[in-house]
């Protein structure tokens, strides 16, 4: 029976993993893990015996996937990382996603450059797909400030949707075999076309199992007072799709900003999101005084959540991957900030509070009950 | 004319990568050039190799190959000839934060 819950905290010092038992009370630290390496991405698979993953990035030494068979206790490498073949020309930067996929055994990687690779044997071997790695717009994208990475990666049967920072969104519907740019409404701001093709900074995408054709979206906003060719752009930060992405909406309207990065959904309830909205020039919290902001109807109206955060003074960022929620009956939620501070959100986000202060800086946050 | 015998040298690994040799702290194989010696490894020591070399072959960006007391770089970079008794040094570069 499940009864702990567990989190993946990747840093840019190594990977630590954090439980507690159910009421959440307290947390126990272990790590890190992969020490002094950056790692940007974390899994809690709990599909059997819970496994535990990691990308251990290493400037120097190259792409590792590391894997816990003992809830995090330890970790070791795989047997493999991801690569690509010799003869493409491209070499791995960074890990930026790892999700389950159909099979017990199997693991998607999104990696930078932009590309999806694939393992069939919990991550000791991999395959890249080249539906999405070699499609004829990926030696068109360009990296964003992050680099140009795959950040998100999300199945719904044979329906896959990919977040591409720069690329967009592209969406497979027959089980990654072929993808297709679907982008219609989402805005970018950098470029003299509006609404392009291809290109936009994704920044993070999620849905919930209940709802598969609806998908939320943080994209790179902050551009309504953009002069350029093209014209503002005002509202084009957080979006929503109805139609599994092929078109998307603003749901931007009563945030402080629309820039941000990391975008949630509950878990029991496709309708209640949440993003962490941010200074578009700074990208650090408005004003000083951070919030979590959510919306229980879809992204009509937003409700600022701040109750025991610091009210001044403050000025982190919340990275793409850095805020997830648990399963529970009455959810947490949980973010990490680039100053390390690790905090819970009791009772859907409506009660903060600090769990560990000085981790390095977070990149991941991963939650799971098991 | 004969070729002449291949050298043998000596690659010294740091830290990091002694996880990658068996624990070996240096390794005295046969190379005329960094390339060839790049090439050994890759042969010998696949592990240790995918921690020097990207897949394109690359040496990593932030690594530093030394020939004796020079860096490869001021040298002919992979292309730099390796005499008998040569040190070939790998080491970080230093950087990061």
């Amino acid at each position: 029976m499940a009864d702990r819950v567990m989190l993946t905290i990747g840093t840019k010092k190594g990977v630590f993993v954090a439980d507690a038992a159910k009421p959440r009370r307290s947390f126990a630290l272990c790590g890190p893990f992969g020490p002094g390496v950056p790692v940007y991405s974390t899994l809690i698979d709990v599909r059997r015996t819970p496994r535990l993953y990691a990308s251990s990035c290493n400037p120097f030494f190259g792409m590792k996937i590391l894997r816990s068979t003992n809830m995090g206790k330890s970790f070791a490498e795989t047997k493999s990382a991801p690569a690509f073949p010799k003869d493409d020309g491209r070499a791995l930067v960074n890990i930026w996603s790892l999700e389950t996929g159909n099979d017990k055994r199997e693991l998607w990687c999104g990696v930078e450059p932009a590309s999806l690779f694939r393992s069939r044997d919990g991550g000791d071997s991999w395959e890249m797909v080249p539906g999405i790695s070699n499609h004829e717009h990926a030696r068109k994208w360009q990296p964003g400030n992050g680099g140009l990475c795959m950040h998100t990666i999300i199945r719904d049967g044979n329906r896959v949707h990919l977040g591409i920072s720069t690329g967009g969104h592209y969406l497979s519907e027959d089980g990654g075999q072929t993808f297709t740019a679907a982008n219609q409404g989402v805005g970018a701001g950098f470029s003299p076309d509006p609404y392009p093709e291809f290109g936009q900074c994704v920044h993070k995408i999620a849905r919930h199992d209940d709802a598969p054709g609806r998908l939320y979206m943080q994209n790179h906003g902050g551009w309504a007072d953009w002069s350029g060719p093209g014209g503002p752009r005002p509202d084009i930060g957080v979006l929503r799709s109805d139609d599994y992405g092929r078109s998307w909406r603003s749901i931007a309207k009563g945030l402080p900003s629309d820039f941000g990065f990391p975008i949630v959904v509950h878990p029991h309830d496709a309708d209640t999101v949440y993003v962490m909205p941010l200074e578009p020039a700074t990208r650090t919290c408005p004003g000083g005084a951070p919030a979590v902001w959510r919306s229980e109807n879809g992204g009509d109206s937003w409700t600022r959540l701040a109750r025991g955060l610091p009210k001044k003074q403050t000025y982190f960022t919340v990275l793409r991957d850095a805020m997830d929620v648990d399963q529970l009956k009455t959810p947490a939620l949980y973010f990490g900030t680039t100053t390390g501070q690790l905090w819970i959100g009791r009772e859907g986000g409506e009660r903060w509070e600090c769990l560990f202060d000085s981790l390095p800086l977070i990149h991941n946050v991963k939650v799971a009950v098991v | 004319m004969a070729l002449s015998p291949t050298p043998t040298i000596t690659v010294y690994l740091p830290g990091p990568l002694r996880a990658y040799s068996g624990g070996a702290t240096q390794l005295v194989i046969p190379a005329r050039t960094v390339r060839a010696a790049l090439a050994h490894l890759e042969q010998s020591q696949a592990a240790l190799y995918r921690n020097i070399c990207d897949e394109t072959g690359a040496v990593r960006r932030h690594l530093n190959i030394f020939v004796n007391a020079d860096n490869m770089r001021d040298l002919s970079g992979v292309d730099t000839p390796l005499a008998a008794g040569d040190e070939v040094t790998i080491v970080p570069a230093v950087s990061g934060g």
